[in-house]
C-alpha cells in the first residue's frame, strides 16, 4: 500500500460527466464523497452490509462501497443529490418527511435510493415487497414501519401523478 | 410572518401535541444534512488510529520513526503527548460526575492495553490511505498478559487482577487486595430468603446476556482545527457539545475558553456518543501541524474496541408470592461486565429492575466486574433490558405457577404513586396502573393468538427507567423581523429541534415555521448537559418556557412604550400586542413592528436554564406474539404492541418514532445481536453482516400505544420518552417464547441454537 499515484477516472453522475484524478484504491463511494464532494451518500460500514451508500447504477440499486471507482466508466450513476429536480423532491423524499420516516437521517439517502429503484420497477408494491427492497438498508432509529408507510404512500402519489398526466 | 390562521389559538397547546414533520427533515432526505464525515476544510489532514491487537498487555515501547518518515505523514501522537489524567478524576455530569480517567483511557492507552482495539497511537496524513499505511509502520512492543474474557472468569478465585487499583468496595470487612470485582452493592428490605422458603409459590431464573452494541449507523467522526492563537474548533457528532469540550479540555489540560465545540448532525448515538473517541487527538494533531484534522472511524473500529458496547450480564432473579398472587419477595443477584475499566456501580440498575413491584422483602445484590473487553458505554436505559430480561421472566414463571394472568398479577402488585421504591423513598407520579388497565382492554391482549404452522405464544413484559434531569440551557433572541430564535445548549439526537420549536411556537403563539431552533456551539450558549437519560425534551422545554417568558416581558415593555400604554394592560395574542379596546380600532403592534422600531435600543437576548426538574419516571408495558419454529429454533415476532405513558406527547410522530425504533433495537438484542469474543479477546463478528441487527424483513410493524397522564411540576407535563421502550423487550419476547415452547430460554439473544436447546430440553 505504498502507491499514492493517481489515476484518471471518468464517470457520469446525475446526468453530468466528470473526469477526476482518483486513487486507484478508491471505491465509487470515495469517488463520490471525496473527489466529487457529493456527500449525500453515506458510509456506514464500507463493506456492503448496511446499505447507507446505496446509489443507482443504470437504475439498479448498488452499494457504492463495493464498486471500484475505476469500474464506473459508462455507467449512469444516480445519487440522492440527483433526485431533487428544480426544487421538487421525489415523492419518496417528500413522503419520508411527512411520515416521520427519517430520524437521525444517516440511513435515509440509501433507503431513498433503494425505494426509488423499487418504484421504478413496480408502481404498486406491497408492504412485503417494500420491506424486501429495503432489506439491505439497516436503519437503527425508526424500526422501519414509518419508512414502509412512506414508501407505500409515495407509490400512491406517483401513481396519481401518472394518472393525471 | 406565516398566516397563523389555520392554528386555533383559543386552545392552549395548539402546536404542542401535533404530529408535525421534523423541521430538519428536508435536508436529511435531500442528502444535504452535514455530519462530521461530510465536512472538509482546505489543507485538511486525515487521522487514523493504531489499535491494540492484544486484549491485555503491557506496552513496552512505541517507535513511530518509520511511520513518521512515510511521505504524506504529518504528525503522530501517543500517550506521552496527552496530559496524564489520574484515576478518580471526574468532570461534572449529574449527581456522580463522569469518569474522566475512563474517558482518557478509552481515547489513548497509557502503559497498558486492556482490550483489543484500544487506541495506542494516532497518525495524521494528507490522505486516509497514507494514514492507514503509516499505522503498519509503527512498532509497538507489547508484553502480553493473561486475558479475562467473561464475568465468571473475572470473578473466579485466583483470576489475574486486571487493575492494581481496583479493590472491591462495599465488602464487609473491607477488601484488601486488588480483584476484578469493582464494587458490591446491596439493597435489603425485610428477609427475602425467609419469605421465599415459606411462600406458596416461587420461581427463579438464571440468565446470561451477551454483549450487544448500540449499532448507530454513523461511525464516530470528527474534525478539529486549531488556529495560530491556539484556539481549537471541533466539529463533532456528539450527544453533548459542552461535555465534549470538558473532556477535550481535561485530556489536553488546557482551558475550556480555548476550545469551541460545534455540534453537527449525529447519525445515531443511543448513549454511545456521550464520550469523545478521538476528538482530543485530532486537536493535538491539528495544533502540531497547523492544519485541520479529520477522523472517521471504520465500522470495524466501531465494533472492535473503538467504541463502548453496553454491558454483558449474568442476572439471577428469584421471586415468591402467596397463593392469591400477592408478591412477597424479590431476590436478585446481578453481575455486570463493565469491560476493561471499572464502570458505574450497579445499584441504580438493580433498583430500577425491581421498582415496578411492591415487594415487602427484597434482597438485591450486585457486582460490577472488569474483563478484557472494550469499556462499556451507555445504551438506552443502561442495564435496563438486561435486568428486565431476568426480572420479567421470573415474574412470568411465577404467574404460570400461580396460574394467574400476567397483567392481573402485575395489577395486584404494581407500584403506585407514593408506594415505597426499592431505595426506600416514595414513588413520584407513576401511572403504572393506568398502563396495565389499557393493556388488559387492548385487542393485542384480548384477541385470540391464532394458529400457525408452529407453536405460538403471547408474552407480556414491563420495563422501568429512571430518567435524569440535570441542566439544560437555551438562549432566545428576537430577530429584526420579530421571529424568536432559540439556541439550545444541547445536541439534537432525537428530533429535539422540532419538539422545541413546537414549545417555542406555543409560547409565542406563532406557527412552527416562525421560530428557529438551532444547536448552539459551546461559545454561544450556556452550559447544558448532554442529550442522554431521557432528560432533554423535559428540561429544555422548561428552559425555553423561562426564556420565552422573559423575552415576551421585554417585548411587552417595548410595546407599551411604543403604544404609549401601560405594558400590563396590553393583551398578547399570535404575535401582536393590543392596547385595551383594540378591537374597537385601538392601537396594536406586532412583534415585527416592535423589533423594527426598537432595533437600536439593543438586542432582546434572554436565557433559560433548567436545573431542578424532578427525575423522570418512565414506565412501559409490552405485548408480543411470537411463533417458534421448533425444527430450527427460529423465533418470528408476529405482532408487537408497546404501551407507554409519556405524560404528554409533544409530537406524537416523534414519540412513536422513538418507541418503534427502540423496540426494534430491543428485538435485535433479544433475538440475534451478540458480540462473539474469542478467548484471545478479539471480536469475531466485527461487521454488520455477522453482528445481526434487524432488517425490515425481520420485524413486524410495532404499534405504539401512547398514554398521556401529565406529570405535575413539569412544563407540559412531560415524561422522558426515549429510553424505557427498549427495557421490556427482552423479557417480553422471552415470555412469549416460553409460552410457545413450554420452556425458558435463559440466554439473550435467544438465537435459534439456544431456542432449539430449550425445545429439546423440555
Ligand atoms: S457503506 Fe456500503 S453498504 Fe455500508
Ligand atoms: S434514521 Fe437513523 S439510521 Fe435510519
Amino acid at each position: 500500500m505504498s502507491s499514492s499515484q493517481k489515476v484518471v477516472v471518468t464517470c457520469r453522475v446525475n446526468g453530468e460527466d466528470h473526469t477526476v484524478l482518483a486513487d486507484p484504491r478508491d471505491t465509487l463511494l470515495e469517488l463520490l464523497r471525496d473527489r466529487l464532494e457529493m456527500t449525500g451518500t453515506k458510509e456506514g460500514c464500507g463493506n456492503g452490509n448496511c446499505g447507507s451508500c446505496t446509489v443507482l447504477a443504470d437504475g439498479v440499486a448498488v452499494c457504492a462501497c463495493l464498486v471500484l471507482a475505476g469500474e464506473t466508466d459508462g455507467l449512469e450513476i444516480t445519487t440522492v443529490e440527483g433526485l431533487t429536480a428544480n426544487g421538487t423532491r421525489h415523492p419518496v423524499q417528500q413522503a419520508l418527511i411527512e411520515h416521520g420516516g427519517t430520524q437521525c437521517g444517516f440511513c435515509t439517502p440509501g433507503i431513498i435510493m433503494s425505494a426509488v429503484a423499487l418504484l421504478n420497477e413496480k408502481s404498486k408494491p406491497t408492504d412485503a415487497e417494500i420491506r424486501h427492497a429495503i432489506a439491505g438498508n439497516i436503519c437503527r432509529c425508526t424500526g422501519y414501519e414509518k419508512i414502509v408507510r412512506a414508501i407505500s404512500s409515495a407509490a400512491e402519489t406517483s401513481a396519481t401523478a401518472r394518472a393525471e398526466v | 410572518m406565516n398566516d397563523p390562521g389555520q392554528i386555533d389559538w383559543s386552545q392552549k397547546n395548539s402546536v404542542v401535541g401535533k404530529p408535525l414533520p421534523r423541521v430538519d427533515a428536508g435536508e436529511r432526505v435531500e442528502g444535504t444534512a452535514k455530519y462530521p464525515a461530510d465536512m472538509a476544510l482546505p489543507g485538511m489532514l486525515h487521522a487514523k488510529t493504531l489499535r491494540s491487537p492484544h486484549a491485555h498487555a503491557k506496552i513496552k515501547s512505541i517507535d513511530t520513526m518509520k511511520a513518521a518518515a512515510l511521505a504524506g505523514v504529518k504528525a503522530i501522537v501517543t500517550s506521552g503527548d496527552f496530559h496524564d489524567v489520574p484515576v478518580g478524576a471526574t468532570i461534572p455530569m449529574g449527581e456522580a460526575g463522569y469518569d474522566m480517567w475512563m474517558v482518557s483511557v478509552i481515547n489513548i492507552a497509557r502503559d497498558k492495553v486492556f482490550w483489543v482495539g484500544q487506541p495506542v497511537a494516532v497518525v495524521a496524513a494528507t490522505d486516509p490511505h497514507i494514514a492507514e499505511a503509516a499505522l503498519a509502520l509503527i512498532d509497538v512492543e507489547y508484553e502480553a498478559l493473561p486475558a479475562v474474557m467473561s464475568i465468571d472468569a473475572a470473578m473466579a478465585p485466583g483470576a489475574p487482577a486486571i487493575h492494581k487499583h481496583v479493590i472491591t468496595t462495599g465488602l464487609e470487612p473491607p477488601a484488601q487486595v486488588p480483584s476484578n470485582v469493582c464494587s458490591r452493592s446491596v439493597i435489603e428490605r425485610g428477609n427475602a430468603d425467609d419469605a421465599i422458603s415459606s411462600a406458596a409459590a416461587s420461581a427463579a431464573i438464571d440468565t446470561t446476556i451477551d454483549t450487544g452494541h448500540q449499532g448507530y449507523i454513523e461511525p464516530q467522526a470528527m474534525l478539529a482545527q486549531v488556529d495560530s492563537n491556539g484556539f481549537a474548533m471541533v466539529w463533532a457528532a456528539t450527544q453533548g457539545q459542552h461535555t465534549t469540550e470538558l473532556m477535550i479540555s481535561r485530556m489536553l489540560d488546557r482551558p475550556q475558553s480555548r476550545i469551541k465545540v460545534v455540534p453537527v448532525e449525529i447519525g445515531g448515538g443511543f448513549g454511545g456518543k456521550i464520550s469523545i473517541h478521538g476528538e482530543a487527538a485530532c486537536v493535538l494533531l491539528s495544533e502540531m501541524t497547523g492544519r485541520p484534522v479529520k477522523m472517521v472511524m471504520s465500522r470495524e473500529e466501531v465494533f472492535q474496541g473503538g467504541s463502548g458496547p453496553p454491558a454483558a450480564a449474568r442476572h439471577r432473579i428469584e421471586v415468591a408470592a402467596e397463593a392469591d398472587g400477592t408478591l412477597t419477595a424479590i431476590k436478585g443477584l446481578y453481575r455486570q461486565d463493565c469491560g476493561g475499566l471499572p464502570g458505574l456501580p450497579p445499584s441504580l440498575m438493580m433498583q430500577a429492575s425491581a421498582a415496578l413491584y411492591q415487594a415487602p422483602n427484597l434482597h438485591l445484590e450486585g457486582y460490577d466486574v472488569v474483563t478484557n473487553k472494550p469499556r462499556t458505554e451507555a445504551y438506552r436505559g443502561p442495564g435496563g433490558i438486561q435486568a428486565y430480561f431476568a426480572m420479567e421472566q421470573a415474574m412470568d414463571s411465577l404467574c404460570q405457577k400461580l396460574d394467574m394472568d400476567p397483567v392481573e398479577f402485575r395489577k395486584k402488585n404494581a407500584a403506585v404513586t407514593g408506594s415505597t421504591m426499592p431505595i426506600g423513598t416514595p414513588f413520584p407520579s407513576i401511572g403504572l396502573t393506568t398502563i396495565l388497565d389499557a393493556v388488559s382492554k387492548h385487542d393485542c391482549w384480548t384477541s385470540p393468538l391464532g394458529e400457525g404452522a408452529f407453536p405460538r405464544g403471547r408474552g407480556f413484559g414491563l420495563g422501568y427507567w429512571r430518567g435524569t434531569s440535570m441542566t439544560s440551557a437555551c438562549h432566545i433572541s428576537i430577530s429584526g423581523d420579530g421571529r424568536p430564535m432559540v439556541t439550545m445548549g444541547s445536541a439534537d439526537i432525537s428530533g429535539t429541534r422540532t419538539t422545541m420549536a413546537q414549545v417555542a411556537a406555543e409560547q409565542f403563539e406563532l406557527s412552527i415555521d416562525d421560530v428557529l431552533v438551532t444547536m448552539g456551539d459551546t461559545k454561544s450558549v450556556g452550559y447544558s448537559d448532554g442529550a442522554a437519560g431521557s432528560r432533554l425534551a423535559r428540561t429544555m422545554a422548561a428552559a425555553i418556557v423561562e426564556a420565552s417568558d422573559k423575552a415576551l416581558a421585554e417585548l411587552r415593555t417595548r410595546a407599551g412604550r411604543l403604544l404609549q400604554t401601560e405594558p400590563q394592560t396590553l393583551t398578547y395574542e399570535r404575535g401582536v400586542f393590543r392596547a385595551p379596546g383594540a378591537a374597537q380600532g385601538g392601537a396594536s403592534i406586532s412583534l415585527a413592528e416592535i423589533m423594527q422600531a426598537t432595533l437600536t435600543d439593543g438586542a432582546i437576548l434572554e436565557t433559560g436554564v433548567s436545573t431542578k426538574l424532578p427525575l423522570g419516571v418512565e414506565v412501559a408495558a409490552h405485548v408480543a406474539d411470537v411463533e417458534v419454529d421448533t425444527d430450527t429454533g427460529q423465533v418470528t415476532v408476529l405482532r408487537y404492541t408497546a404501551f407507554q405513558d409519556v405524560g404528554r406527547a409533544l409530537n406524537p410522530t416523534a414519540v412513536e418514532g422513538q418507541i418503534e425504533g427502540s423496540v426494534v433495537q430491543g428485538l435485535g438484542w433479544a433475538l440475534t445481536e451478540s458480540f462473539d469474543y474469542g478467548d484471545d479477546g478479539r471480536l469475531r463478528n466485527a461487521s454488520m453482516l455477522d453482528f445481526r441487527m434487524p432488517t425490515a424483513l425481520d420485524v413486524p410493524p410495532v404499534e405504539a400505544v401512547i398514554i398521556e397522564t401529565p406529570v405535575p411540576d413539569v412544563p407540559y407535563g412531560l415524561r422522558g420518552v426515549g429510553e424505557v421502550p427498549i427495557v421490556p423487550v427482552g423479557g417480553c419476547v422471552a415470555n412469549a417464547v416460553a409460552r410457545a415452547i413450554g420452556a425458558r430460554v435463559p440466554q439473550m439473544p435467544m438465537t435459534p441454537e439456544r431456542v432449539l436447546k430449550a425445545v429439546k430440553g423440555r
